[in-house]
């Protein structure tokens, strides 16, 4: 068992933690790289790694974060996989790396116990080939079930551009695994359901209208956008791809991938452009709550809600595209800065924007909190217990409505955050309406972020000269996106590409908790319980959204697949 | 109606109807000027997505930069990226088409000929004369030396490098001048 938690670590220094972690595992440890200046790695025995990352959970406010996968064949024989554990009061990245030999790809498993684990071994065990003993689910995660079982994508022997169609032998259709073992009525809810904007599978096991069971099966649109990178992409390349990874909350993956990289090449970033940062960040964030509070209330019927939340979303949305040239995918970052300065008018109208926006904010958030209706719907429904939440390490909105006060922002300080004073709302109950309320908050906090930003925004250059960045070298970087921590783990390569680029979306922590949140509650509820965690699938599954033109007729699944395979195959895809 | 100021209550457009004007700032369609291009490739090194590309035909020689705009994530590198100041970000958004073709602007052309043999060479003429003015604020000796080797094919370049130089730089500007 794991003792989540149960030391504090709350007021101690980052050295000074760093020496108890070093006693705390002193006989297990092989080495410790200090890898930048808050991402140590230590690298221990394969049958060790499970006691050192349990032993680690026990610290107060650390999460499992990653378990991030390599194929290091070609540098020195062995998979890798790296355990990146966050220290989120000591603003502390740990990784626990374990060397794997090709032939016996064996590692325990943590799943059961630490439920962090469950989506990233299953993910690791798809895309690489890792055996995870006494891992229960035998469940594809990310790849499709007709996938040929030793067919590993991730590993680098495997070219980014060769065509999965020839290996397809035989339609193999999901098999869910409890329904079988469960007496109960099974609701499918997706993968395209009303509520659902993009596609995911929940399968409901109902009794009467009480959910007892949930099976998750997603990834329908995963298309692996991080092997695109690592394949043929050059370092000022990706933050454009990165930005595509979400059409919400992009930037906050542009601006993850550069801090990485800027942290390896040990770039500072002027002053100016750390602001110009920060004002688009919470931009964004403000256009995502605005967005997310819109379709919760199209959920709850409340369509009133929906069209003023979105009013207010195009005027911010419009103010984006004043400051960066786009609506959304700003195209704003490169490694050592931004591209774009915000100059002259441009200051002067943000200001005007943003007062004209608060105050219609304003008569949105009172219209809300003085619904009943709203209140009625979400008040303890969806509880995630505090212990649930610790053990999925859930991120973000889902996990301050649960009491816990972590935030990126605050814990880990990057950009020009650290300079600026706003305040983190935090709820204690878990349920629907924390949650709603924690982001209700959080808007009005952003305002008065972006206002003191571009009033305090210092002269300067905007880009810093990059050298070059250090080949063999990793590092993470982390941004507080919309819905929680955004981490990304970069390894750079040769030739100026990076060799492993691992996007751990803040959705990736967050959807596995929705089990826990269902169960026991209504199947009327369970849509509005799904929205709560603001699923963003396409962060999680890494895909490129590609829209297909409809030309009136009607296509069977047969028929549909066979379309998409020729489009592939002519795209050469 | 404009799009500008933020109203309180008219917050749709008739937008199809009536035009609606993007705000200036608004990265849209990049175009290339054929007059300023000068081939270089810069714009297609660049580009994150592939839009742009650069296809050299020796036997015709020529030299075609392409760009797609099915392919255009609109983010203005090029723009950013190009020594001419050729590549402009215009304010067009709309670029719905029926056909795939109207979206691919070509810029041909035409490559420099090796003053010594004849061939084309693999750069186009207008980054020899740009190379030729560049090199003006060099120290006259680097600046002949290179002058004689820039108007040359590869071939003879390496040929050259073996044996004494048999046009002085300066008769060789002539020739391209004439």
């Amino acid at each position: 068992m794991v003792n989540f938690w149960v030391r504090r670590s709350e007021g101690i220094e980052r050295e000074e933690l760093l020496r108890l972690i070093d006693q705390d595992i002193a006989g297990l440890v092989k080495e410790k790289r200090v890898a930048t200046k808050n991402f140590v790695v230590y690298v221990v025995d394969r049958d060790k790694v499970v006691d050192v990352v349990k032993k680690l959970l026990e610290y107060e406010y650390t999460r499992l974060s990653v378990i991030a996968g390599n194929d290091e064949r070609f540098f020195r024989r062995d998979f890798s996989l790296t355990y990146i554990i966050a220290f989120d009061k000591q603003d502390l990245y740990i990784g626990i790396r374990t060397y794997v030999p090709p032939h016996d790809l064996k590692v325990k498993s943590l799943a059961k116990e630490v439920r962090a684990a469950w989506w990233h071994e299953r993910e690791n065990r798809d895309l690489y080939g890792f055996e995870f003993e006494g891992l229960d689910d035998p469940r594809k995660l990310v790849l499709p079930e007709y996938w040929p079982e030793n067919v590993h994508p991730w590993r680098k022997d495997y070219p980014y551009n060769k065509p999965v169609a020839d290996w397809r032998e035989g339609q193999v259709d999901y098999k869910p695994i409890k329904e079988d073992k469960i007496d109960a009525d099974v609701v499918a809810f997706g993968p395209y359901h009303l509520v659902n904007d993009e596609p995911i599978h929940w399968r409901l096991y109902v009794k009467g209208e009480v959910i007892v069971d949930v099976e998750h099966r997603g990834f329908h649109n995963w298309r692996g956008i991080e092997k695109i990178a690592e394949g043929r992409l050059t370092y000022n390349q990706i933050p454009f791809i990165a930005e595509r990874i979400c059409g919400i909350c992009g930037y906050t993956h542009a601006c993850a991938y550069c801090q990485a990289v800027e942290s390896i090449g040990r770039i500072d970033i002027p002053d100016r452009a750390k602001y110009i940062r920060t004002v688009m960040l919470e931009i964004e964030r403000i256009e995502s709550h605005l967005l997310w509070i819109g379709i919760a209330c199209h959920i709850l019927g409340f369509d009133t809600g929906f069209m003023h939340s979105w009013k207010i979303r195009e005027h911010i949305m419009h103010l984006a595209e004043v400051l960066t040239g786009n609506r959304k995918t700003y195209g704003m970052n490169l490694v050592g800065g931004v591209r774009r300065d915000i100059l002259g008018d441009r200051l002067r109208k943000a200001f005007d924007y943003l007062r004209f926006m608060r105050a219609e904010y304003r008569e949105l958030y009172n219209m809300l909190i003085s619904n009943t209706i709203i209140a009625k719907r979400t008040r303890d429904v969806g509880i995630l217990p505090r212990d649930k939440a610790i053990s999925y390490g859930v991120v973000g909105p889902v996990a301050r409505a649960a009491g816990l006060r972590i935030d990126v922002r605050k814990d880990h300080p990057y950009a020009a955050y650290k300079e600026l004073d706003f305040r983190v709302p935090v709820y204690s109950e878990s349920d629907v309406l924390a949650r709603t309320l924690v982001r209700l908050d959080e808007v009005f906090e952003s305002f008065d972020i972006i206002e003191q930003a571009l009033d305090r925004l210092p002269r300067g250059p905007i880009l810093a000269d990059v050298g070059e960045i250090p080949p063999n070298s990793e590092g993470v970087g982390y941004v507080e996106a919309p819905r929680g921590e955004d981490v990304h783990y970069v390894r750079t390569g040769l030739y100026n590409k990076v060799q492993r680029w691992r996007v751990r979306a803040p959705s990736y922590a967050n959807v596995p908790s929705v089990k826990e949140m269902l169960i026991g509650y209504r199947i009327a509820d369970a849509p509005i319980i799904y929205a709560s965690v603001d699923p963003c699938l396409a962060c999680t599954e890494r895909c490129i959204v590609v829209k297909a033109v409809d030309n009136g007729r009607t296509y069977s699944w047969n028929q549909l697949v066979e379309l998409s395979r020729k489009i592939s195959r002519r795209m050469g895809l | 109606m404009s799009y500008e100021i933020p109203h309180r209550w008219i917050v749709t457009f008739r937008y199809p109807l009536e035009p609606l004007p993007p705000p200036k700032e608004l990265r849209g369609r990049p175009i290339i000027d054929p007059n300023l291009c000068i081939g270089c490739g810069a714009c297609v090194r660049a580009c994150p997505p592939n839009a742009i590309t650069e296809e050299i035909d020796i036997s015709k020689g020529i030299k075609v930069v392409k760009i797609f705009y099915g392919r255009c994530i609109f983010c203005g590198r090029c723009w950013e990226v190009c020594p001419e100041g050729a590549i402009r970000l215009s304010n067009e958004f709309e670029l719905a088409t029926p056909n795939k073709d109207d979206l691919i602007q070509y810029v041909v052309l035409p490559l420099h000929k090796c003053v010594n043999c004849g061939k084309p060479t693999e750069f186009t003429e207008r980054q020899v004369v740009r190379v030729l003015t560049m090199i003006q604020e060099l120290p006259i000796e680097r600046r002949e030396e290179l002058r004689s080797k820039i108007l040359l094919c590869r071939e003879c370049k390496a040929s050259f490098l073996s044996k004494p130089m048999e046009l002085r730089g300066s008769e060789v500007y002539e020739k391209v001048k004439a």
